[in-house]
């Protein structure tokens, strides 16, 4: 018995880690609606998203791409959106040829276009490819997002327009503000669209 | 903006003080979303306490078998469909390749292989992929992991029935009320996580397999030795 109390007591302290970086993330509605607004603006005039991140955030950037792709919710418009990690030849043929840094940069200058919008996750430590890809995306006129972890390596000063962080240094944890994170971006894109009047004249900065 | 304040009505104004910056012509929308954005976050760790109190000493006991199932030499298989595919794929790699000084072990996705995936669709059919995939790469010893939000895919039903024939353990996550994965006698160890948002659901449900993960390391590696203590416990 003391041994399965202290066990469970284990389980509580795990899901107890979860609690604070959602409340954080709470803190950062206003930056998470202008980072929805700026994306909305952008899809409104023909863009469409490009979603990238190595490791842990790998899978994450194909989930954003099918979230924006094929809509769970039955009405939401099919909005266009790619991600760089499922070409794994192209991934593995880069970084072969030009290094790791480049895996994401060498796709975007092929595959984006100035009025894209480019979004890059990235967890703890550091994450060169996906910091150049977003500074890239910058020069070209890009709108740039970026979701980090807590680790400010992760974050130079400018490292993308709108900048949301998931405040742990546990990478598991960061991973799933994450992806509450861009549930939301998703969802609340989808508001913006279907009023589309401040997305007009070059309301949105 | 100090994390000790609770994200209360009355304290809107000092959470969100952008919106009270200036005059923007769309305020009203952003106000909304903001407001909306507050209700999910709130929603999402009142869903993980429900799983927590729900399901807390069942993840104990599935990583127990889980964990005995590695030490015998066992693998893990994970797969899912659309987000639950991303899924899948994170959750073994987070098995063969964890981040930080945490021992890896043998998972695979069974999503990774496009080729195998569209082969397998086009030549025998879509609900078959995964239980095809099994019926190939399965031994006795394994682990079979599928995630569903609906929990009535066809693939995943006809995939854990593969995984029971060949004495796999099988560990079920789900959503909503289980669907069709709760009517089964195929999965060991089921998880369902109860909400009506496909969102929360696939956040609540990230965390289970991170926890999981987390406990089935513990219990490989921990200084108790549970598992060389128990070796008959495999679910």
């Amino acid at each position: 018995m003391a041994r399965a109390s202290t066990d469970a007591g284990a389980v509580r302290v795990l899901f107890g880690q979860r609690t604070a970086p959602i409340q954080h993330l709470a803190e950062q509605a206003g930056q998470i609606a202008d980072a929805c607004r700026a994306m909305a603006a952008r899809f409104h005039d023909g863009g469409k998203l490009v979603v990238f991140g190595s490791g842990e955030q790998c899978a994450d950037a194909q989930h954003v791409a099918v979230e924006f792709v094929h809509p769970v919710i039955v009405g939401k418009r099919a909005l266009p959106a790619i991600s760089l990690t499922g070409d794994v030849a192209t991934l593995t043929g880069v970084a072969s040829r030009a290094g790791f840094a480049e895996i994401f940069t060498h796709q975007l200058r092929f595959l984006a276009e100035p009025h894209d919008i480019a979004l890059g996750l990235a967890g703890n430590g550091n994450h060169d490819d996906v910091v150049r890809a977003l500074a890239h995306a910058r020069q070209l006129g890009m709108l740039t997002v970026a979701m980090v972890g807590a680790d400010p390596v992760t974050a130079p000063a400018r490292l993308a327009d709108h900048v949301l962080t998931a405040h742990s240094a546990d990478p598991r944890v960061v991973k799933e503000v994450h992806v509450t994170t861009y549930h939301l971006l998703w969802e609340l894109v989808h508001v913006f669209l279907e009023r589309p009047d401040p997305l007009a004249s070059g309301a949105v900065a | 903006m100090t994390s000790q304040t609770t994200a209360d009505g009355a304290e809107f104004g000092s959470l969100y003080p952008f919106l009270y910056r200036d005059n923007r012509p769309d305020e009203s929308i952003v106000d909304e979303v903001c407001r909306s954005i507050v209700a999910k976050t709130r929603e999402i760790t009142a869903l993980r306490e429900d799983v927590l109190a729900r399901d807390g000493a069942r993840l104990l006991d599935c990583a127990t078998a889980v964990a005995h199932r590695f030490a015998a030499g066992g693998r893990l298989l994970a797969f899912g469909n659309g987000g639950s595919s991303t899924d899948a794929q994170e959750l073994a790699s987070l098995f063969l390749n964890p981040s930080g000084r945490f021992r890896p072990l043998p998972a695979f996705g069974l999503t990774n292989d496009i080729a195998v995936i569209t082969a397998l669709s086009n030549d025998v059919g879509f609900d078959l992929v995964f239980s095809r995939q099994l019926a190939a790469l399965g031994r006795a010893g394994d682990i079979a992991v599928g995630l569903s939000t609906s929990g009535n895919s066809e693939n995943l039903l006809r995939a854990f029935a593969e995984a029971r024939r060949r004495g796999m353990l099988t560990v079920g996550i789900a959503g909503y009320d289980g669907g069709k994965m709760a009517e089964l006698d195929s999965i060991d160890h089921l998880f369902v996580v109860r909400s009506d948002s496909v969102h929360r659901v696939q956040e609540a449900q990230t965390t289970i397999y991170h926890v999981l993960w987390e406990l089935t390391v513990a219990a490989l590696t921990g200084a108790s030795g549970a598992v060389a203590a128990h070796p008959d416990g495999n679910g």
